[in-house]
């Protein structure tokens, strides 16, 4: 099969001089707006105490830990602004991310012990779980950094119970080593009630000589006499009870190590724990990248610095996918299917990391005469036609057939409308690819490049696709709505002005409802809001794609369910004919 | 001899990117269309010295119209 794979077609091309010249104030405005969404990351990453009042008490940060626990220059931070519960004081308190732990792929997560000591907060379930999800779609183990302190006792009623609590979580570890999913804990300070469970419930546990988990903390043991009122007296003696059980919180190692064996290991230092979970990884399944590499690593022929001359943030101005794609993949190489039909898409098999997957992305610009073929009008990239969502039905079914993981990348206006698409059965097709994607159970992940919009946003692997989409990241140029805000206000408000020309009333009052609608679609549709309120899991300099592209692949070959023979391969054969 | 680069939709002209007399080379773009909502390049068939430019920036042009000529 090597035939196939070391001699794929070549994509793109240098740039112009005049060319990056002309680009020059576009790549300068994207890189601002990377400026400003780094920034946003970076106030979450300094949020809470300073590094050095933690290191004061003889702690390390959760950001320390992560230095010491991950390959250097492997992690992939994801949901860094995530926070759908809009608190006020933070994030989700949670840290996760992909990264490489001695040379293995896993999902990695941890408390932020600057912030409450580690505690639950509102919107830290959904992040929990997306990151539960995402072990499960790539198949490779969920790393915990547990410091925790239990529940932020204010706000406990927006989190605490419910389908979809911080309960939850746990059933999700417990789900993951049903899997054969191995979920491994380092466990640091003092970690009472839902805290003692985020330890308790991985699968293996790697302690803390200083570290403690309990089903109840120093706080409850203390007071659980309730007498339905406090005064004075009872004050005094909540004090002197709490000064007992601080001085030694319930579920020390001597209790959770050598009377229970809860914990399999017990370190003095905080870095050894770290450097045990590093060893173990090694324990843990993993197929040698080998195994499934149909080519030699390589880099892009063209520097990732070219996307920010080629990807217009100018959302009306297209641009070549072909020219994107040559500075993400190996070789900048590709092999691409029914490059004669289905226009408005690209579909093809590239290589990241000398690993084979399929792509699938909208074209943009004009396409070819006489084309979508069921119309008497021109097509236009972005948009979705018939043969396109033939096409990429086609090509996902292969994929599934083949085991190929997908890389989706989206700047989709919709699918074409009116009564001439629905003749052509445009709604129907629609659907099939999402049956079609449903069917495949391989992993994917998708790249909003700009636009995700309307059906087009759920059918080309947007995260609706639960079961199927990893992640999904977007850039600097990102924008998310069902429709772009003018044509959302013309929805919305035409039959009012009709009515109230009718009614000879003024329309200024309608046309400023119409012009704020827009302006609000703009705001709910920015790179940050995507990214605080998951739309997107992550947002991502261009120059850092191939990055995550690497994450991707590295961790879905790493442990995959199930393999298609590279020589039983029937894509390659179809595309060469 | 002359080649003609056309209008492959009815648009509005954004921006003209050559003059006469530029040199071009194949894939270059030369005139910035906006059609259906989008800014769409038009772009050099091939490399020659362009003869003369027949649009401007606001020009509403129909599909085929000639754009500019190469020689």
């Amino acid at each position: 099969m090597h035939k196939y794979f070391k001699q794929m077609d070549s994509l793109g091309k240098g740039l112009k001089d005049k060319f990056k010249k002309r680009s020059q104030e576009n790549a300068g405005q994207l890189e601002q707006a990377e400026q400003e969404i780094r920034e946003a990351r970076e106030t979450v990453k300094n949020f809470g105490l300073p590094g050095e009042k933690i290191n004061s008490r003889g702690q390390l940060t959760i950001w320390q830990r992560l230095e010491i626990l991950i390959d250097e220059g492997t992690w992939r931070p994801l949901h860094m602004v995530y926070n759908p519960a809009d608190n006020e004081d933070c994030t989700t308190n949670v840290v996760d991310g992909l990264a490489r732990i001695n040379g293995r792929w896993a999902v990695v997560i941890g408390f932020d012990n600057k912030y409450l000591a580690g505690a639950w907060v509102p919107g830290q379930p959904e992040n929990i779980f997306r990151v539960t999800d995402l072990a499960k779609r790539l198949n490779i183990p969920l790393v915990w950094v547990v410091n925790c302190s239990g529940v932020k006792l204010p706000e406990q009623e927006k989190f605490y119970a419910g389908r979809r609590g911080s309960g939850t979580t746990f059933f999700r570890h417990a789900e993951l080593e049903q899997m054969g999913i191995p979920v491994l804990a380092g466990i640091y300070g003092t970690n009472p009630a839902g805290g003692g469970y985020q330890s308790i419930s991985p699968t293996v546990l790697f302690a803390h000589k200083n570290c403690n988990i309990a089903v109840g903390g120093a706080g409850i043991v203390s007071g659980m006499s309730p007498r339905g009122y406090f005064d004075t007296e009872s004050a005094k003696e909540l004090i002197e009870a709490a000064r007992r059980h601080q001085a030694q919180p319930p579920g020390g190692v001597e209790i959770h190590h050598d009377e229970t064996g809860f914990f399999r290991f017990v370190f003095e230092k905080e870095e050894d724990v770290l450097n045990a979970m590093r060893d173990y990884m090694t324990k843990l399944p993993a197929y040698d990248p080998e195994f499934f590499r149909v080519d030699a690593p390589k880099p892009p022929a063209y520097p990732a610095e070219d996307l920010y001359h080629l990807l217009p943030l100018n959302q009306k101005r297209t641009y070549q996918f072909e020219e994107i794609l040559a500075r993400l993949v190996d070789g900048s190489e590709h092999m691409e299917f029914w490059p004669d039909d289905g226009f408005e898409v690209y579909t093809g098999l590239v290589k990241i990391d000398g690993l084979l997957f399929g792509c699938i992305a909208n074209r943009q610009g004009f396409l070819p005469e006489g084309y979508p073929e069921y119309a008497d009008y021109p097509g236009i990239g972005g948009k979705l036609y018939r043969r396109g969502l033939i096409k990429m039905n086609e090509f996902v079914t292969l994929c599934g057939r083949d085991r190929l993981p997908i890389i989706w990348f989206q700047d989709t206006t919709g699918i074409d409308v009116g009564n001439t698409a629905e003749k052509a059965e445009l709604l129907g097709l629609g659907q099939s690819l999402i049956y079609s994607i449903q069917q495949t159970d391989v992993p994917m992940m998708l790249v909003t490049l700009r636009k995700g919009s309307a059906a087009a946003h759920y059918i080309m692997g947007g995260p609706t696709a639960n079961r199927h989409n990893a992640f999904t990241l977007g850039t600097a140029a990102t924008e998310i709505y069902v429709m772009h805000g003018e044509t959302a206000a013309v929805a919305t408000y035409t039959r009012r002005l009709i009515k109230d020309e009718q009614a000879g009333k003024p329309l200024d009052s309608t046309v400023e409802k119409m012009n704020q609608l827009v302006e609000k679609y703009h705001e709910t549709s920015r790179p940050l809001f995507c990214a605080k309120t998951g739309l997107v899991d992550e947002i991502v300099d261009l120059k850092e794609l191939r990055g995550y592209l690497q994450a991707f692949a590295g961790s879905v070959y790493q442990n995959p369910a199930s393999i298609c023979p590279a020589h039983q391969l029937i894509l390659p054969r179809i595309i060469r004919k | 001899m002359a080649e003609e680069i056309k209008a492959p939709l009815a648009g509005k002209v954004i921006n003209v990117l050559v003059e006469t007399g530029d040199t071009v080379e194949e894939d270059d773009e030369v005139v910035i269309l906006e059609a259906m909502k989008m800014e769409t390049s038009v772009y050099a068939s091939g490399n020659g010295t362009v003869k003369e430019v027949k649009v401007k920036p606001g020009d509403e042009v129909e599909e085929d119209t000639v754009l500019l000529t190469m020689e």
